[in-house]
C-alpha cells in the first residue's frame, strides 16, 4: 500500500509551508518520512529528501540521528499524550541536548531555563510534571522540546488541534514569533486551513496520499484550482463573512489499501470525465508559481502507471 | 456553572459558545438533567404568559409569590421535586389520621368481638382485622400521592413496626379484662394474637402500596383535571428530549450492530414491540439520518463505518424517538471538514422537515455563525453575552466576544484583522475571581471590574522587583481591600507613598491591576493601599433579547462591597 505516493516541494530557508488535508491523507506519514521516522513497517520505496544538498533517504541510520533533532524536529501531535507522564519536564526537555551536544548537565539545565523562557514558561516550572500543565503549556513545552538543538527546520503536527481558539491564537503567534526570532524553516500540519492562511507563505493541499496542489497561500485559498481544494476552501465557514452553509464535499475520504482508479479525487469530484477515471494526473504547473494535479488544465501530464511492489519481510 | 438563564423557543436553533471548562456541556446535560442541577429550573414548554407571569412573581414581594412560583414550576419544571408534603400541618394531619386508623382498625373487631363470646380466640378474624391494619398503614406510608417519595419505606416501616408491637398488646391486656367469661390467659392469647397478626399485617403492609398507588392515580387523575399537568415525569420527557454526543467514535457501543443502536430507545421506551415495526421506524430514521438504503447498514457494527456515518448513526438514534429538542454537543467537531457541512446540512434540513428545537454546544464560533438564530457566550460558568448571531458576532460587546471574534481564524488570508489574543488562561473553576469573572484576563479592565487585594499586592510585587519600588520591602495583602506596604528602616512613610502614587497613577494602563487601587495612605511606618469597590456585573439586557453583562456596556450597579471569604 503506497500510503503517500507523488508528493514533492520544496521549502526555502525561513519558510513556513503548511500541508493540509483531511484525516488520513497522509500529512503525518509525509512529515514521518521527512525524518526517517516511519514505523518498523512502513519504507520510503523511492524519492528523495533534498537537505543542503544530501539526500536524507541515502544517509545511513547514523548520520540521520545526528540530523534528527539538530537539523531537522518535530512537534509531534497530542501534546496531551506525547509526554512522559513519570519524568518532569526539564528532564525531557534536557534530554535531546544531552544526546546531540557535547554538554554538561549544567548547562543543559541551563539552556532548559532559556527554552522555557523562550516559549513563555516560567523556567523555575521545569522541575514540574506534565500533568501539572494545562494544554497549551504542554504544547508551549513540546515547541520548547522540539526547539532544544536549535533546528533549521521545524515540522509542526497539528500543533493546535485540541486546543481552545484562544490558547490556538496564542501558540500560533509563539510559533510565527519563534519563527522570525530564530529564522526558522517550517511544515506546518493541519486539517485546518484557516490555521495556515495567517501563518504560512505556502500550502500544500493533500488527499488520499497525493498532492493535490501547490502555492502562496494567498493564492490558493482565494483563487483554487483543483476542484478538492476549492471544495476546501468552500467548507470552512467564515464569521467575517456572509451567513450561509458553506459547501460540502459529497462522499467520504477513499481507502488507501484499495484507492480508486485514475485520480484519486474522481469519485468525489463534481468535474470529473472519462480521463479521470482512466489515468492519474500529475503535479504540475498550472499557472505561474502554482502547481496542481488534475485534469482540467491543459498540459497537465499523466503519471506512468508504476507497478504496485510487493515486497516479503 | 451559575446564573446562566437563557430560552430556547421552538424550531430555533440556539448556541452555546465558550472555551472548554467553561459550562457548555454542563449545561446541555442539566437541561436534560443528566446531571442534577444543584439549584435552579429547566422549563419545557412554557407558554409565553406562563413565563411572564413567573417572572413578574420572582421580580414583585407578592405575598403568596412563593407558592405562585412552586405552582409554575411544579407545571413545567423539571429540576422540580416534590419536597413539601410534610408541614406542620400535614403531619399533625396524619397522625391524626393515623390515630383513626388505629381505632378503626382496632377498636371495630374489638367492639365486633364484644358481641360475640369466644371470638378472641378466632384466628381468623384477627386475620381480618390485621391485615386491615395493614392495608391502612401501607396507604398512609405512600402517600402523598405524587411522585413516589424516598422516605417511602422509612415510614412504612416506622409505622409497622409500632403496630406490631402495639395491636398485638392492645389485644392481649385489653381485651380479656373487658370481655365477660372470656378465659383468662392472657400469654397465651398474646401469643396467638401476635403470630397471627404479624403475618396478616405484614400482607397487608405489601398490598397496600399497591392500593396506595391505584389512590394516587386516581387523586393524580383529578388534579390533571384541575390543574393541568402536574409535575414533570423525567422519563417520558426523555423521548422528546434528546442529546447528539460530542465524539461518533466514543459514543456508539462498539459491541452493538448499527440496528441495535438505532432500536434501543424504541424498545426502552416501549414505542414498539412488534419486531417489523420497530424494524421499519429503524429504517425510516436511517435514511432520515442520510444513510440510504437503511438495509445497507442496519447490521454493520460502528467499526465498519466511516466518522460521518457514525455521526449519522448517532442522529438516528435520536431521532428515532421523534424528538422536539435536540442538545447537540459539538457533533461535528471531531469530523473532517468537507463531511462537516452534510451533517450540519442535514441537521439544519430535520429541523425544516420535523420541526424540530437545537442547543447546539459548540466552541467554534464560525459554526455558531452560519447555524445559530441566537448565541450566548459562556465564560466560567457564566453567560456573558446573549443575542442573535447578528448582535453577537458582528457587533459584540463584551470585551470576551470581542476578543473570541478576533482570534477565529478566516480561510481567507485578506480579511486579516487585528488579533486580541488574550494573556493567560482561563482560571480555575474552582478558584474564580470576584467581581467580574473575566476581569483578570480583560484587557480593558477597569476600577469596578473586581480587582483583589492579592491581584494588586502581586501586582505591586512584581513592580517592586522589577525595581520601581525600592524603598518598599514588603507587600502584604491585609484584608479583601487593603494592601499594606512595610518600608525599609529609615524612610519616611509620606515620601515613599508620594514616590507609589505617581507610580501607580504612571502604570495603570499598562497594570491594569493597578486600577483597583483607590486610594493610598500612610498609616503610621507603613502604607495602607484601599481597593475600590466592585460589583459583579448582572446580565443586562440592552435591546430585545440582546444582553451582555459587563461594567463597560452597562453602568455598574450599586457597588456591594467586598467580602471576605
Amino acid at each position: 500500500m503506497h500510503a503517500v505516493d507523488g508528493v514533492s516541494f520544496d521549502l526555502d530557508e525561513g519558510e513556513a509551508l503548511g500541508l493540509a488535508g483531511e484525516s488520513g491523507c497522509g500529512k503525518t506519514t509525509t512529515a514521518l518520512s521527512l525524518m526517517r521516522l516511519l514505523p518498523y513497517n512502513g519504507k520510503i520505496v523511492s524519492g528523495s529528501i533534498l537537505f543542503r544538498g544530501r539526500d536524507l533517504v541515502k544517509v545511513s541510520d547514523l548520520r540521520i540521528r545526528k540530523i534528527r533533532w539538530k537539523e531537522i524536529s518535530i512537534i509531534f501531535q497530542g501534546a496531551m499524550n506525547s509526554l512522559n507522564p513519570v519524568r518532569n519536564i526539564g528532564q525531557q526537555i534536557a534530554e535531546p541536548i544531552i544526546l546531540h551536544e557535547k554538554v554538561d548537565e549544567d548547562e543543559a539545565t541551563n539552556r532548559v531555563g532559556e527554552l522555557l523562557e523562550l516559549v513563555g514558561i516560567n523556567r523555575d516550572r521545569r522541575r514540574d510534571f506534565p500533568h501539572e500543565f494545562s494544554g497549551g503549556m504542554r504544547q508551549r513545552v513540546m515547541i520548547a522540546m522540539a526547539l532544544a538543538c536549535n533546528p533549521k527546520i521545524v515540522i509542526a503536527d497539528e500543533p493546535v488541534t485540541a486546543l481552545d481558539v484562544m490558547i490556538q491564537a496564542q501558540i500560533l503567534e509563539l510559533l510565527e514569533r519563534l519563527r522570525k526570532e530564530l529564522h526558522l524553516s517550517m511544515i506546518l500540519i493541519s486539517h485546518d486551513l484557516s490555521v495556515m492562511a495567517e501563518t504560512c507563505e505556502k500550502v500544500a493541499i493533500m488527499y488520499g496520499g497525493k498532492m493535490m496542489e501547490v502555492g502562496k497561500t494567498v493564492d490558493v485559498f482565494t483563487d483554487p484550482k483543483h476542484p478538492y481544494t476549492q471544495g476546501l476552501v468552500a467548507a470552512f465557514p467564515d464569521i467575517r463573512g456572509q451567513r450561509t452553509m458553506p459547501a460540502s464535499i459529497p462522499g467520504d475520504v477513499p481507502s488507501l489499501i484499495n484507492p480508486p482508479s485514475g485520480c484519486v479525487f474522481h469519485p468525489r469530484c463534481k468535474f470529473a470525465f472519462d480521463r479521470c477515471t482512466a489515468a492519474e494526473p500529475a503535479l504540475a504547473e498550472v499557472t505561474p508559481g502554482r502547481r496542481a494535479a488534475c485534469f482540467l488544465y491543459p498540459g497537465v501530464p499523466e503519471v506512468t502507471p508504476r507497478p504496485m511492489t510487493v515486497e516479503a519481510r | 456553572m451559575d446564573g446562566v438563564s437563557f430560552d430556547v423557543k421552538r424550531g430555533e436553533v440556539f448556541c452555546l459558545v465558550g472555551e472548554s471548562g467553561c459550562g457548555k456541556t454542563t449545561t446541555g446535560k442539566a437541561l436534560l438533567r443528566l446531571v442534577d442541577a444543584t439549584e435552579g429550573d429547566v422549563f419545557f414548554e412554557l407558554p409565553t404568559e406562563e413565563y411572564r407571569r413567573y417572572e413578574e412573581l420572582r421580580a414583585g414581594r407578592a405575598p403568596d409569590a412563593a407558592a405562585r412560583i412552586d405552582a409554575i414550576r411544579r407545571k413545567y419544571s423539571f429540576s422540580w421535586t416534590e419536597q413539601l408534603a410534610w408541614d406542620t400541618r400535614q403531619i399533625l394531619f396524619w397522625l391524626g389520621a393515623v390515630a383513626a386508623a388505629f381505632v378503626l382498625a382496632v377498636g371495630l373487631p374489638a367492639l365486633a368481638a364484644a358481641g360475640i363470646p369466644g371470638a378472641l380466640v378466632n384466628t381468623g378474624f384477627i386475620l381480618g382485622a390485621s391485615l386491615l391494619c395493614g392495608l391502612l398503614l401501607g396507604v398512609i406510608g405512600s402517600l402523598p400521592p405524587t411522585r413516589p417519595s424516598a422516605r417511602t419505606p422509612t415510614v412504612l416501616a416506622l409505622l409497622s413496626i409500632l403496630a406490631f408491637n402495639l395491636f398485638p398488646i392492645v389485644a392481649a391486656l385489653g381485651w380479656p379484662a373487658t370481655l365477660p367469661g372470656a378465659p383468662f390467659d392472657a400469654p397465651g392469647i398474646w401469643a396467638t394474637v401476635w403470630g397471627a397478626s404479624s403475618f396478616a399485617m405484614l400482607l397487608g403492609v405489601i398490598v397496600a402500596p399497591i392500593a396506595a398507588g391505584a389512590a394516587s392515580k386516581i387523586v393524580l387523575a383529578r388534579r390533571r383535571e384541575t390543574e393541568g399537568l402536574l409535575g414533570v415525569k423525567m422519563r417520558t420527557l426523555r423521548r422528546r428530549l434528546h442529546l447528539i454526543f460530542q465524539d461518533p467514535y466514543e459514543s456508539l457501543n462498539p459491541k452493538q450492530s448499527v440496528f441495535e443502536i438505532v432500536s434501543e430507545p424504541l424498545v426502552v421506551n416501549k414505542i414498539a414491540h412488534d419486531p417489523e415495526e420497530i424494524a421499519a421506524l429503524v429504517a425510516r430514521s436511517l435514511e432520515d439520518a442520510g444513510l440510504r438504503p437503511a438495509s445497507e447498514f442496519v447490521f454493520r457494527f460502528p467499526h465498519e463505518l466511516s466518522g460521518g456515518q457514525r455521526q449519522r448513526v448517532s442522529i438516528a438514534a435520536a431521532l428515532a424517538l421523534e424528538p422536539d429538542f435536540i442538545v447537540a454537543d459539538e457533533p461535528v467537531s471531531m469530523l473532517d471538514v468537507s463531511i462537516r457541512t452534510e451533517i450540519l446540512q442535514l441537521m439544519m434540513d430535520l429541523r425544516e422537515k420535523r420541526g424540530l428545537t437545537y442547543l447546539f454546544i459548540t466552541h467554534d464560533l464560525g459554526l455558531a455563525w452560519i447555524l445559530a438564530d441566537r448565541i450566548a457566550v459562556m465564560y466560567l460558568g457564566k453567560i456573558v453575552e446573549q443575542g442573535t448571531a447578528e448582535q453577537v458576532i458582528s457587533h459584540p460587546k463584551h470585551p470576551y466576544t470581542q476578543a473570541l471574534i478576533s482570534v477565529v481564524p478566516s480561510p481567507d488570508p485578506r480579511h486579516l484583522v487585528k488579533r486580541t489574543i488574550l494573556k493567560g488562561e482561563r482560571p480555575d473553576a474552582v478558584n474564580i475571581p470576584g467581581g467580574c469573572r473575566f476581569h483578570p484576563r480583560c484587557p480593558v479592565a477597569f476600577e469596578r471590574c473586581g480587582w483583589s487585594a492579592d491581584e494588586v499586592a502581586e501586582e505591586l510585587r512584581s513592580l517592586s522587583s522589577g525595581g520601581r519600588l525600592l524603598r518598599i520591602i514588603g507587600i502584604e495583602a491585609q484584608d479583601s481591600r487593603t494592601v499594606t506596604l512595610q518600608m525599609a528602616p529609615g524612610v519616611s512613610a509620606g515620601v515613599a507613598a508620594a514616590t507609589l502614587r505617581q507610580i501607580v497613577s504612571e502604570n495603570r494602563d499598562s497594570r491594569l491591576a493597578l486600577k483597583g487601587v483607590a486610594e493610598i495612605r500612610e498609616s503610621g511606618d507603613a502604607i495602607q493601599v484601599t481597593l475600590q469597590s466592585w460589583a459583579e456585573p448582572p446580565l443586562i439586557e440592552l435591546g430585545p433579547g440582546n444582553a451582555v453583562a459587563c461594567h463597560l456596556v452597562t453602568p455598574p450597579a450599586e457597588a456591594v462591597p467586598a467580602v471576605t471569604a
